[in-house]
């Protein structure tokens, strides 16, 4: 099984965030979880650390809806700033929208690996993690 | 004798000389008769006269020639006689008859000259002329005609014209041509109409016209200008066809276009709407149910009764949440239907200064300076409500969003714009908002674009839909860090 240094969590539930966090920490799967309450903190913090692999998450769960800048918008400015970092990042989108809409928006961005509809549970994620 | 055989010849040169004696039996011609008629003299001599008729005169006109010379008298006329080979000619004629003692005439000499030319002229002249006639008849039936003078007064009208313009002929000649003039077209284009044909070229278009009852029409209309020797033009033939019942078609068909339009506008605007709705619902309401769900599963698996416990107190918020994101849509949805909200009457300064009591707090505390520029509009007419609310939220909003590190100027201005519409702005000088990142966004429900713990992202979407609601359009300007300018157009219903 992967294991997983660090894990970004782009989300402005904080209820969500909880939740989430601790069905992720039961897989004991995952080091380290970062959480950013919107697009802006998280895209400011991968432009800061974008030659720091180290510092970098392996993956980003990515809500849609997000105060500030929202997801369609942190991955406009992820897909610009992409070229110049220094890791291989996979992004999954992980929203409550089940809107067809939505989706096919997300899979037509190919830096999204996959769309993920809340909730996030245990099995669901032990499952995103065998297929990385 | 001699000068008589001199003005003979005289004759013989220069006319055509027959004689005949008195049944009309032809005795003599000349050279000039053989020439014209194309026989020779031997075969004319002893012949009647006759053999040069045409046929062409009536038998009364002929019986008045002889009756005329019989008398003695001298005949002059025209005549159209035929030659050997069948060709017609005309001759000018005198015929002068010879008396005996008896005063009875014994032989008539016959003097023509040939006016075969200026005959075939006028025949041609007279041919052309009806020619003509027949086509002002044509014209006449068929088309509306006017004719009018290089200024444009009326020198004729035909019937059918009378008959559209429901003026008689009497009424409009010697009027200027803009008695029909409907006051339809610019000013531009009847400009454009007289330089064309001032300057002698023939103008074609459509021209709406209004008759003597004030009702309107149309006619297809080709205008021709008459030119004088310079080029000049000294009259206009204006032809004209009705065209009305085609304009007419046209003019459906544009209004039923229109209306089209405005119905798939409208349509298109339901569709953004229920978009958006599914958005909330996606979004909005579906968040906080996976929640409650993800807790329950939560609660469920879990042995600890501590973390039961705190699961359990994490529950209720998120009923809240929802309860009150469920109550925000039906709120603007009840917006929405309300489509007969009352119409209040009311002054609009006043409205504005009791909203300000209600941030009195806020103001004293922040040291806000706020002021309202009505721009003379006093009383409006407005659903009070949402007016009410508009100004709450927008006020509410600038201060809420100042920038912190000076003193809040908020500007409440009101101003009239053209037709019956007025325009209302809010302006701060507050923290502002990017709108290069939001534009989108600015109005949607649920979002927010500060970190601010009272942002709920409700505010402006209900602002929006109140606006809406009203008939009128709700914009914004805003630079980050400089402040915001939200602007409302609304159509105030009291003019």
């Amino acid at each position: 099984m992967n294991h997983i240094k660090q894990l970004t969590l782009v989300d402005d539930d904080e209820l969500f965030v909880y939740l989430t966090t601790k069905a992720i920490e039961k897989t004991n799967l995952v080091e380290l979880i970062k959480v950013f309450g919107n697009g802006l903190d998280a895209i400011n913090y991968l432009k800061e650390f974008k030659d720091n692999p180290h510092a970098l998450p392996e993956v980003i769960l990515l809500d849609l809806s997000m105060p500030i800048m929202d997801g369609w918008q942190f991955l406009d400015e992820f897909i610009k700033l992409n070229p110049r970092i220094g890791k291989d990042i996979t992004i999954y989108i992980c929203s409550s929208s089940i809107s067809p809409d939505d989706i096919s928006r997300a899979k037509s961005i190919s830096e999204v690996t996959d769309y993920v509809i809340k909730p996030l549970t245990k099995d669901k994620f032990i499952d995103m993690i065998k297929r990385l | 004798m001699e000068k008589i055989a001199d003005y003979k010849y005289a004759l013989d040169e220069s006319s055509i000389v027959a004689i005949t004696d008195h049944k009309g039996i032809i005795t003599y011609v000349n050279d000039n008769f053989c020439r014209i008629s194309k026989y020779c003299a031997e075969e004319l001599i002893g012949q009647d006269h006759r053999i040069i008729n045409s046929g062409y005169h009536s038998r009364e006109f002929i019986k008045e020639l002889w009756r005329t010379i019989a008398n003695g008298k001298v005949w002059k006329g025209e005549i159209k006689n035929r030659a050997k080979d069948g060709t017609t000619y005309w001759v000018d004629t005198t015929i002068v008859p010879f008396l005996n003692l008896e005063k009875k005439p014994y032989q008539y000499v016959a003097i023509r000259s040939d006016i075969t030319d200026r005959k075939t002229g006028e025949e041609e002249l007279r041919k052309s002329l009806k020619e003509i006639s027949d086509y002002k008849y044509a014209l006449d039936e068929s088309s509306i005609v006017a004719v009018t003078n290089h200024k444009g007064i009326i020198t004729h009208v035909n019937t059918n014209f009378c008959r559209i313009s429901k003026y008689t002929a009497e009424e409009l000649v010697g009027k200027d041509h803009r008695i029909i003039n409907s006051g339809y077209h610019s000013k531009d284009f009847i400009i454009e109409l007289w330089n064309t044909i001032k300057s002698g070229r023939v103008w074609k278009g459509e021209l709406k016209n209004k008759a003597k009852d004030g009702t309107i029409y149309w006619v297809d209309t080709t205008i021709v200008p008459f030119l004088n020797e310079d080029g000049k033009p000294y009259q206009y033939l204006a032809i004209r066809s009705d065209i009305t019942e085609r304009k007419k078609g046209e003019e459906q068909i544009k209004e039923s276009n229109e209306r089209a339009v405005e119905h798939a506008k409208a349509l298109q605007y339901k569709n953004e709407q229920l978009v958006d709705f599914c958005n909330i619902v996606s979004h909005n309401l579906r968040a906080p149910l996976i929640n409650i769900s993800m807790l329950v599963d939560y609660i469920e698996q879990s042995d600890s009764d501590s973390e039961k416990e705190e699961m359990l107190l994490k529950i209720k918020p998120v009923i809240n949440h929802l309860m009150e994101v469920f109550n925000e849509l039906v709120e603007s949805i009840q917006v929405k239907q309300d489509t007969d909200v009352a119409y209040d009457r009311f002054d609009l300064k006043e409205c504005i200064e009791k909203i300000l009591i209600g941030f009195e707090t806020q103001i004293i505390d922040s040291e806000a300076e706020i002021s309202i520029q009505t721009d003379g509009i006093t009383d409006i007419q407005f659903p009070h409500k949402y007016i009410e609310s508009i100004f709450s939220n927008l006020i509410s909003n600038a201060l809420k969003y100042s920038s912190g590190n000076r003193k809040p100027l908020i500007l409440v201005k009101a101003s009239k714009l053209k037709e019956d519409k007025i325009l209302l702005t809010v302006s701060d000088n507050g923290l502002g908002i990017d709108l290069k990142l939001h534009k989108d966004q600015l109005f949607k429900i649920r979002k927010t674009f500060h970190l601010h713990p009272d942002a709920k992202g409700f505010g402006l979407f209900m602002t929006k839909t109140q606006v809406e609601a009203m008939g009128g359009r709700i914009w914004a300007e805003s630079e980050p860090g400089e402040g915001s300018t939200f602007f409302i157009e609304l159509k105030n219903h009291l003019v």
